[in-house]
This record gives structure tokens, sequence and C-alpha cells, in this order.
């Protein structure tokens, strides 16, 4: 019997089961959950999909195991490539992004899915917190089908009722329409992916409410560690844990390390 | 490095080949720079260190996409009054660069802030010779309002709310690749992330590299050549150290780390461990072979990709 499975090991099985054959995957730097799940439902259910893996276009379905490495530019995580991605022609490759799924993080993230990599503080020109920049999240949760939302670290310093600087447009003020108004492309966020819950959009108020809560975990505690108000069902659903199946795939072949474990 | 290929009938061909301080001599206080790479690899550390050593202010620094501790680096030494890049830092050995974060917190850097489609955006309104790329994604964020160069307009074709992304015009280019000839045909290996965009965008470029090789070498695999004009070629073999190179050698993390450490010591207001690592690995090896012999050549040729 396998031990039991971590806050970080559920959150990569709650990406891979969002996740459909056929579908382009983004993966960015430094996300080891985000990487685990996309790579779970590759190996897991998705032999037509395309993972973005280490600047490249990768099918490793096939592969006994996906080595993880330190760094997004690591040539030996090119092998697998079958396409580069070429940095450079970003701009002029958005039309096949509307197959694609985006996972975006934030050093905040609000109640209507808007997130920020910016800063924190009042004025922009001396933040209390000066963030790393949004990279290239305000683009990609533009133009993927849709994205989720990210953050291994459920706070109220993260999650939170508005974003000091929104470098990532969610649904904004939760105005209905927003992003159809601004004709953006994509659907945006469908859900907040936490350690200790999931929360998806309520469609009429875009703002974030309770879907399921991960084993173990109880509604007072999600409070408690929340910045924004959030709607709740009576009974929440348990996050359905992973299985034995997706918990040895993700030991053994995708997340050896233990990056997940710790 | 005189005289590559001497013996050959060049028919008044002229070799572009320096050393990193004459071709480092060309960036002036002021100035803007773009500095190639990607997050942790590929910058032309050995021209960034003249940079420093040259005691060169007031810089406009253009970092790659995504930055890594190379523009940190020039901030810690006093080189940079504005910075234009959608991320700064160094993935899990540090998220967000410390000299950046110090500087733009006590308002000592000025942060052109963007996302990475804006920046290629404004490099390629300034390689066309426009005033601005329109860009949808940046609508309806906070973008125009910490960035007022950005300009919500609408588009005059369908009426949409668009984005106009200044051109960013660069004067000097400064990229790390695999190889050039002596004429400043480079190639890369991989596909050299956004060195392209950088170099279309710039007045002048100068690339060091690995290995300076034949024009027959660069002939053989002409779709290979990423710079086919560069300005100034540089041979610094080990020139991205303490980053990797592609096809060459991976990332030196404990030296990395070594930055890293002393940066992070900023945030205490405490310059002491910032400024013995710039003596110890910048003002005080007067060349790049000099830096190369105080990093040592066991710690080098123990690097390997595989």
């Amino acid at each position: 019997m396998t031990a039991e499975a971590t806050p970080k090991e559920i959150m990569a099985c709650v990406i891979a089961r969002d996740l459909a054959d056929g579908e382009w995957v983004e993966v960015g730097a430094n996300l080891p959950v985000p990487r685990a799940g996309a790579l779970l439902a590759h190996l897991h259910h998705g032999p037509n999909m395309n993972v973005m893996l280490a600047m490249t276009k990768a099918w490793v379905h096939d592969q006994p195991a996906i080595e993880d490495f330190e760094f997004i530019t690591d040539v030996r995580a090119m092998r697998w490539a079958e396409a580069y991605y070429e940095h450079d022609r970003l701009l002029s490759n958005m039309r096949f992004r509307r197959k694609g799924v985006f996972f975006c993080g934030g050093i905040e993230i609000d109640r209507f899915g808007n997130s920020n990599l910016i800063g924190v503080g009042a004025d922009h020109r001396r933040l209390a917190f000066r963030g790393p920049g949004a990279i290239g999240t305000c683009n990609a949760t533009v133009y993927n089908g849709r994205y989720h939302l990210v953050t291994t670290s459920h706070s109220r310093r993260v999650l939170v009722e508005r974003c000091s600087f929104v470098s990532a447009l969610g649904f904004g003020d939760g105005a209905p329409g927003l992003r159809e108004r601004l004709k953006l492309p994509g659907a945006g966020p469908r859900y907040i992916i936490t350690p200790l819950c999931v929360f998806d959009f309520d469609p009429d108020t875009n703002a974030a409410r309770l879907k399921s809560l991960n084993p173990g975990v109880t509604l007072e505690q999600v409070r408690e560690q929340t910045g924004f108000e959030f709607l709740a069902p009576r009974e929440p659903p348990a996050t359905q844990p992973p299985t034995e199946e997706e918990l040895n795939i993700l030991r053994t072949r995708i997340d050896r390390a233990g990056a997940l474990r710790r | 490095m005189r005289d590559e290929g001497a013996g050959h009938d060049r028919q008044g061909r002229r070799p572009v080949v320096e050393t990193e301080a004459v071709a480092a001599a060309r960036i002036r206080d002021g100035m803007t720079i773009a500095v190639g790479g990607f997050i942790n690899t590929g910058h032309p550390m050995a021209i960034v260190r003249q940079v420093i050593r040259n005691r060169v202010r007031d810089l406009t620094v253009v970092g790659a996409a995504s930055a890594g501790l190379d523009v940190d680096l020039l901030i810690a030494a006093g080189c940079a009054g504005r910075v234009i890049a959608p991320y700064v830092g160094a993935e899990g050995l540090a998220p967000i660069g410390p000299a950046f974060q110090t500087a733009a917190q006590a308002g000592e850097i000025e942060v052109w802030e963007l996302d990475e489609a804006m920046y290629y955006a404004g490099l390629r309104a300034a390689a066309q010779g426009l005033p601005f790329n329109p860009w949808r994604a940046g609508v309806g964020t906070s973008y125009p309002e910490v960035n007022p160069d950005l300009v919500e307009f609408d588009d005059p074709v369908r009426g949409e709310r668009l984005l106009a992304v200044p051109a960013i015009e660069v004067d000097v280019a400064l990229l790390h690749a695999a190889r050039s000839d002596v004429f400043g045909n480079v190639q890369h290996n991989g596909t050299g992330y956004g060195d392209r965009a950088i170099y279309a965008a710039a007045d002048l470029t100068v690339v060091s590299v690995e290995r300076l090789v034949s024009v027959e070498e660069i002939r053989r695999s002409p779709a290979a050549t990423t710079v086919p004009g560069a300005d100034a070629v540089v041979r610094a073999p080990f020139g991205a150290h303490p980053f990797s190179s592609d096809g060459h050698y991976p990332v030196d993390v404990s030296a990395l780390q070594e930055y890293v450490t002393a940066a992070r010591a900023l945030r205490d207001g405490d310059r002491g461990p910032v400024e013995r690592y710039l003596e110890t690995y910048v003002y005080e090896p007067e060349t790049h072979l000099d830096y190369l012999e105080r990093v040592g050549l066991k710690r080098l040729l123990a690097l390997s990709e595989y």
C-alpha cells in the first residue's frame, strides 16, 4: 500500500484530471506542481497531449521516468524535444493557444481570479514588497483557452480580497462580461488550486466559491486562512484523493526526487 | 585575438573580433543596453563584467524576456538606473533577484513594468522602425497605470481596445552564443531564446562566443546562423559563467549561490558582501581570462552537462 498522498500530490492530481487528451499544456519555470500535473495527465490518459517542457514541445508518454531538472533551460531536458519553443517568435503563435491550458501563480490572487506578480504596496515606485514580475502570465492568461490559478501557499497574504496590482486579468472587479467586452479569446480562470482546497468561480458573480476540500481539511480552516469571503456548500464535497495508479505514476515516473513530498 | 585566419586572402573583408575591453568601450553612461540569454543561461558575462569594471552609470538595462542575475549584478554594481524586464531572478535559486528587489523597493531603480509579450512587441516595434506595436493582453490590467508609457487605445479597424507598446530601442545589444566566424556570423546552440529579437531591435550588437570557427564551418549550416551581422565578436570560452551555455556547460550552481548569498545581505542594508564579491570576481580580474583563472581550471572543467 502506498503512503498517504501529500497536499502537493493532491494538487497535481486535480490538475491532471482536468486535462483532456489532445490538449496543449505549457509548463513554466519553477512550477513543480503544474509540471507534475501536466505530465501525470499525459502519462495517465493523454497520449495525444503536447507538453511544452523545458522550452520544447515534448512527447514523453513512453518514457519510463521523466527526470526533473532544476532549471527550465537545462539542455538535458531537451532530448525529448520534437520542436523548440522559439521564444522570440512568441507573438506570432497566439492563434494556436486556444487549444492550450496554462497555470498561473501569484504573490497575490484575489476573489475574482486576478493575479499579481508585480508587487505589494500603494505606490508602484516605492513598493513594500517587490515581486518577480509577470513573466508571461499577463499574455498566457489572455490567449490560452483556459487556465488555473495555482498557489502552494494558502494564506491570507496570498488569497486576498483585491490584488494591489493586477498583472494577469481574471474577472476584473467581477462585473459580468468583462472578458467578452475586451474581446479576450480565453475563457479565464477555472479553478484556484491550493494545498487545502479547490475553488471555482460563480458564473453569475465571477467570485471564487469553494468547490471541494482536500482530504483532512475543514471548512473553518479554509475560512481562517483565506483573505476573502467565499460561498461554500453546506456540506462541501471532498477532493477525490489520488488513486494508487496516479500516485504510482507520480512517484516512480514523474517525481522520483520527491519535490511534491517535501 | 588578432589575425584569426591569417594567411587567407580576405580581399578586404574586415574581421570584427575584439577583446572584451574594446567591445565594451562602446557602452557609455546613459545608454540603453540589452542583455541576452534566458534566466540561468546564455548571458554574455565576460562583457557584462567589463561594463561593470568600466563603472558605467545610469544605464537603461533591457534584460531577457526572463532576465537572470546578470541584470541583478548590474543593479548591485550601480550601473542600472532603469530596468526593462518582465522577470528578474534565478528560478528556485533566487525566485526574485535580490538586488533588483532591494533597489526597486528603495526607489533606486525605475522599473519599466511589462510582461513578456509586451517585451517582444516593444522590441519588434524598434526592429520595424515603428513608434509602437499593438497588443491585446494587458488591457484591463494595472499595466497602463504602473507604466504610463503603455497606452490603451481603440483600434481604427475593428474598434477593439488594445495596448500601444512603445518601441524599445536598444543602443547596444550584448549576446552570448556558441560560435561565430571572424566576420560576425553567429550561431547559437538550441533556439537562442530571445536573442534574435534583441539583435533586431539594436543599433549595435556585440556577441561573445565559446568558439571562433572558420567561415567554412558556418557555411555548412547557414540556416543555423542566428545573428548574421554582429558588429563585434569577443572570443570568450566559459563566457557565460556562472550561467550555463547551451551545448557547452551547465549552471555553476555554487558560484551562483555565492552571488545570491552576497546580494541577499543588501536586504539588511549591508553592502559589504556584494562589494567583496565585485572586488573578487569583477574589479580585480582585469580581463575575462583573469576571471577564469580566479574561478580556477579544476572547477571550470568539472562542469559537465551529462
